[in-house]
């Protein structure tokens, strides 16, 4: 074994050492990109989720399939707060009222969660107990306008001044790579539900 | 042997970046796709809605118009809209609208209702000039006027207030602004009908009681009944009203009305004519057998409709409050007192119902002692006539949505 084999070996674990790190080094950062890619897209995932139900309820108060049974749509809104809201409307255009509740529940209630400022968006259809999934909710409040366009403050008594509704939400990662929670926010600048405005 | 090895590492290598950058790129495009399906399903919803308001402005301009729309390109997808009669026998009318964008579609369907004078609470072409809603002044149940809405110290209305104009502030809106506590458009156009009265009087003609020919009809509910003279000193002629009116439409044909009782089922008083005539006088109370806030079964209406003015009489039984209960349609005059600014203090009026009027009358007058001359308002809706309307009473010759599924 001559002088060039020994620069042989020590030449191929040098080279070789190099694609061990850095192949431990890409399959750290490909996980940590594969957990925050698959994190952002399962958050816009449930932003998109979020917003399409609140819409598809919102637009919805004051009406129902059977139209004489809300005859006056200004007086369905039944309380509105800034995280929570309950509504008359008609969930499965059935012909009958329901009742509609969102409110946000609080942080403690998802402990389990790495993210500590997730908590769980309660819909609740008429009495039924409050159910749902952990959408990854941060923040959800709602800024409630009358009909000149100014804006109610809180608490509001008469909820028949509501003509438009700005709801905002933020959702994180219930879970992150190195806690670095990605988090997007969507806002409906005016809601309006179009049967408050009937009759 | 080496450049082999070396070939292998760097295909594998190779291989392990394409992996990994085309799973990077996929969850990319799945989070662009999703924000993308999103935006399109907004578009056709959008495309939808604008449908809608395309339809209810054509029905709005001409009731009889269901041709609806076709395939129109719009936002850049296709608006389909179709308007169908869904209730022959209530004229309901249901607009459905269908945008289509990029593969999706979404569907907004809106029901329309012949919309009737009888659901206002308070109605006005002309306010009066000077005449302003006060602090003191509370509106339940819709209002609109085709005059300014003059605002002074926060008048609070509860239902849909509607103005063809705008609000008039008396010092500012931070002053003066209005409690809108059941919504508020301006520029609405609802003006009274000239032909109110024509379907009310063909209705009496052909099953209900039609007098003619009477300068004045002295009429008194009684229940079920009607009893009726031509003269004051003159004794009643007493009818039975499921006979002689079975539509529920009493009419007096170029007349004067005096009128008083007890109503007990649906029925609509009118009287037309020109000058002194036209006019109803509410001689007495004129209430419910039934009334609704007491007994919620009750089905008892009224309209009292007049081609001019509906007037409290200025007499006695009148100087100690009077009860009403009805819809009250002044088609070129309005509703008010007799001698207003002359008769005695004459306690309230206690309106259950709700008055539609040509012009804005005064019932009383006060000073800074409180009322001076005739009555204090008590005004309050019937919320029943939200849903219900006296027979025959006259309506706006237009739709109005009563329902919007989105």
């Amino acid at each position: 074994m001559g002088f060039s084999t020994l620069l042989d070996i020590m030449g191929s674990i040098l080279i070789g050492g190099i694609l061990l790190t850095t192949t431990w080094r890409l399959s750290d950062a490909a996980t940590e990109k594969t957990y925050n890619g698959s994190g952002e897209l399962s958050l816009q995932q449930n932003l998109v989720a979020t917003a399409q139900i609140l819409e598809n309820d919102f637009r919805k108060i004051g009406f129902c399939e059977n139209w004489n049974k809300i005859p006056d749509p200004t007086k369905a809104i039944l309380s509105a707060d800034l995280s929570s809201l309950k509504f008359l409307t008609d969930v499965d255009s059935d012909g009958d009222v329901d009742s509609i509740t969102y409110y946000l529940g609080p942080t403690s209630e998802l402990y389990m969660t790495p993210n500590p400022r997730d908590r769980m968006l309660y819909r609740v259809v008429n009495n039924e107990a409050p159910g749902g999934s952990n959408l990854g909710v941060t923040q959800f409040f709602m800024i409630y306008y009358d009909a000149l366009g100014d804006t109610i403050p809180l608490p509001i008594t008469i909820t028949g001044e509501i003509t438009s509704i700005e709801i905002n939400v933020t959702v994180e990662n219930v879970a992150a790579y190195d806690t670095s929670y990605s988090s997007a926010y969507w806002k409906q600048i005016r809601m309006v539900a179009r049967n408050l405005k009937n009759r | 042997m080496s450049g082999k090895a070396s070939l292998l590492v760097v295909a594998g290598f190779s291989m392990l970046f394409l992996i990994i950058s085309q799973n990077f790129g996929s969850v990319s495009n799945r989070a662009v796709d999703n924000l993308v399906e999103y935006q399109t399903e907004t578009i056709a919803h959008n495309i939808a809605v604008s449908g809608a308001n395309l339809a209810a402005n054509q029905v709005y301009f001409d009731n009889t118009w269901n041709a609806g729309y076709s395939d129109i390109p719009f936002q850049g997808g296709k608006l389909n809209v179709t308007m169908v009669e869904i209730d022959p026998y209530q004229d309901l009318h249901e607009v459905t609208s269908t945008g289509t964008y990029n593969g999706y579609t979404s569907t907004v369907k809106v029901k329309m209702a012949p919309s009737k004078f009888s659901k206002f609470a308070y109605f006005s072409i002309y306010e009066g000039g000077s005449i302003w809603w006060t602090k003191n002044d509370t509106v339940w149940g819709p209002f609109h006027t085709q005059d300014y809405i003059r605002c002074y110290r926060h008048p609070v209305f509860y239902g849909k207030t509607t103005t063809k104009r705008r609000l008039k502030y008396y010092t500012s809106k931070s002053k003066d602004k209005p409690r809108l506590y059941g919504g508020f458009e301006k520029g609405v156009n609802l003006p009274l009908p000239a032909n109110g009265l024509d379907k009310a009087k063909l209705a009496a003609q052909d099953d209900g009681l039609y007098f003619n020919g009477a300068d004045t009809v002295y009429i008194t509910m009684d229940r079920d009944s009607i009893k009726y003279r031509y003269s004051y000193n003159s004794p009643d002629t007493a009818l039975h009203l499921s006979s002689v009116a079975p539509n529920g439409v009493i009419f007096a044909n170029n007349s004067v009305v005096r009128l008083k009782g007890v109503v007990s089922g649906q029925y609509s008083i009118a009287c037309s004519g020109a000058g002194s005539n036209g006019r109803i006088y509410l001689d007495d109370d004129i209430v419910f057998d039934k009334d609704p806030r007491i007994d919620p079964t009750s089905i008892d209406l009224l309209g009292i409709i007049s081609e001019n003015e509906v007037l409290i009489t200025d007499n006695p039984p009148n100087h100690s409050d009077i009860n009403i209960h009805a819809a009250i349609y002044a088609g070129k005059g309005g509703f008010g007192s007799e001698n207003y600014s002359s008769r005695p203090v004459s306690g309230n009026i206690n309106l259950l119902g709700g008055i539609t009027q040509h012009t804005r009358r005064a019932v009383g007058t006060f000073n800074s002692g409180g009322i001076a001359s005739g009555f204090s308002k008590r005004y309050k809706y019937d919320e029943r006539l939200m849903l219900a309307s006296p027979p025959y009473f006259p309506g706006t010759g237009n739709y109005e949505i009563v329902s919007w599924f989105e």
